[in-house]
């Protein structure tokens, strides 16, 4: 359980960090008003580094929730209902 | 003991061969764990531990080791291999943070002028604030409805009283609770000064908390109140089942042998 915990917290920090990071660089246009959400630069001005920067912002965002909700929820639930099928079928 | 240490023909199974680790009998690990543990990385941890857990049994048969009902690991190497992965997590977590996100670096501030909107630092919000409060300053009506003191002189002493009232506290209670259950009331109390500390911050800054500035000075007094009385409340429940003797030993110390 325990192992399941850092699991999920590592997917979190690190795509949570991956994230913030990226989107420190390209959706924070000013430090004055929207950090981390927002504007994008326009498509027409990225360079392919840019392009594949922006793609991995959104890999690491999803990967931080679906990281933590895979090994938090879904793994324990999984657990979980396997012993109650075992049991029933016992 | 000492059949046990002269008789050499004796068959070992915890892996000592004449010397080395030693594991106790019940804790004695069977074949596939002890292959599990021969290699690598494994292998060094299980000696390092057993190693630690040797020397604190040695401690521990020694007549003047105060033997304590808190357990601990020693100092070095323990502690220090810790603290050092502590300090390499945010070590390294300052270098990444500046070196991928260094902060904006706005104009110099020009001393010639004075700003729009003038504040100390952020953990002296709740000194600033205390010097805002002239609505509590009373009219003495045997003094015809003047102030006894100048507004500003009654938010200094307001200071003085808040301070006064945090050095005081240590000597009315003397801090024996290990848990806040064991003192509902004292911990709703640090409750309540915690959150006070936080609303007369929030008081300070008036003109940027988007509240009518009357409510806000009353939530300033009333939230604290309230705050408090549901910690109270919170662990008074708590109280029921929860074991004061097993808490009030597990920090006793032993007296020497």
């Amino acid at each position: 359980m325990a192992d399941e915990f850092i699991k999920g917290f590592g997917a979190l920090m690190v795509g949570g960090l991956g994230w913030m990071t990226i989107a420190g660089w390209y959706r924070t246009p000013s430090f004055e008003g929207a950090q981390l959400i927002g504007e994008l630069p326009p498509a027409e001005s990225r360079t392919v580094f840019d392009s594949m920067a922006i793609a991995m912002m959104d890999v690491f965002f999803w990967f931080a929730v679906f990281g933590a909700l895979t090994f938090w929820v879904l793994i324990p639930l999984v657990g979980e209902l396997r012993e109650y099928l075992d049991e029933r079928s016992a | 003991m000492s059949d046990n240490d002269t008789n050499d023909d004796e068959v070992r199974t915890d892996g000592s061969g004449g010397g080395g680790i030693v594991a106790p009998d019940d804790e004695t690990p069977t074949w596939s764990e002890r292959k599990q543990r021969s290699q690598g990385l494994s292998r060094l941890t299980y000696e390092y531990f057993e190693r630690a857990r040797r020397e604190d049994q040695d401690l521990r048969q020694q007549s003047d080791y105060v033997e304590r009902d808190v357990l601990a690991f020693p100092a070095w190497p323990h502690e220090m291999i810790r603290n050092l992965a502590l300090t390499s997590f945010f070590v390294g977590m300052i270098l990444f943070l500046s070196a991928t996100l260094p902060p904006e670096m706005p104009n110099p501030a020009n001393s010639a002028v004075t700003p729009a909107i003038i504040l100390p630092d952020w953990y002296l919000y709740w000194s600033f604030g205390l010097l805002k409060l002239g609505p509590l300053n009373p009219n003495l009506a045997i003094l015809g409805g003047a102030k006894l003191m100048a507004d500003r002189t009654y938010g200094v002493l307001a200071n003085v009283v808040v301070v006064g009232f945090v050095a005081i506290v240590p000597f009315i209670n003397k801090g024996s609770a290990r848990r806040p259950v064991e003192q509902p009331f004292w911990a709703a109390v640090g409750m309540a000064g915690v959150i006070f500390s936080l609303t007369i911050a929030a008081l300070s800054i008036k003109n940027l908390i988007p509240m009518d500035s009357h409510l806000l000075f009353d939530l300033t007094f009333l939230v604290p109140i309230v705050a408090g009385t549901i910690t109270y409340a919170v662990l008074k429940t708590m109280r029921e089942g929860y074991m004061f003797d097993l808490n009030r030993r597990y920090y006793r110390l032993r007296p020497p042998k």
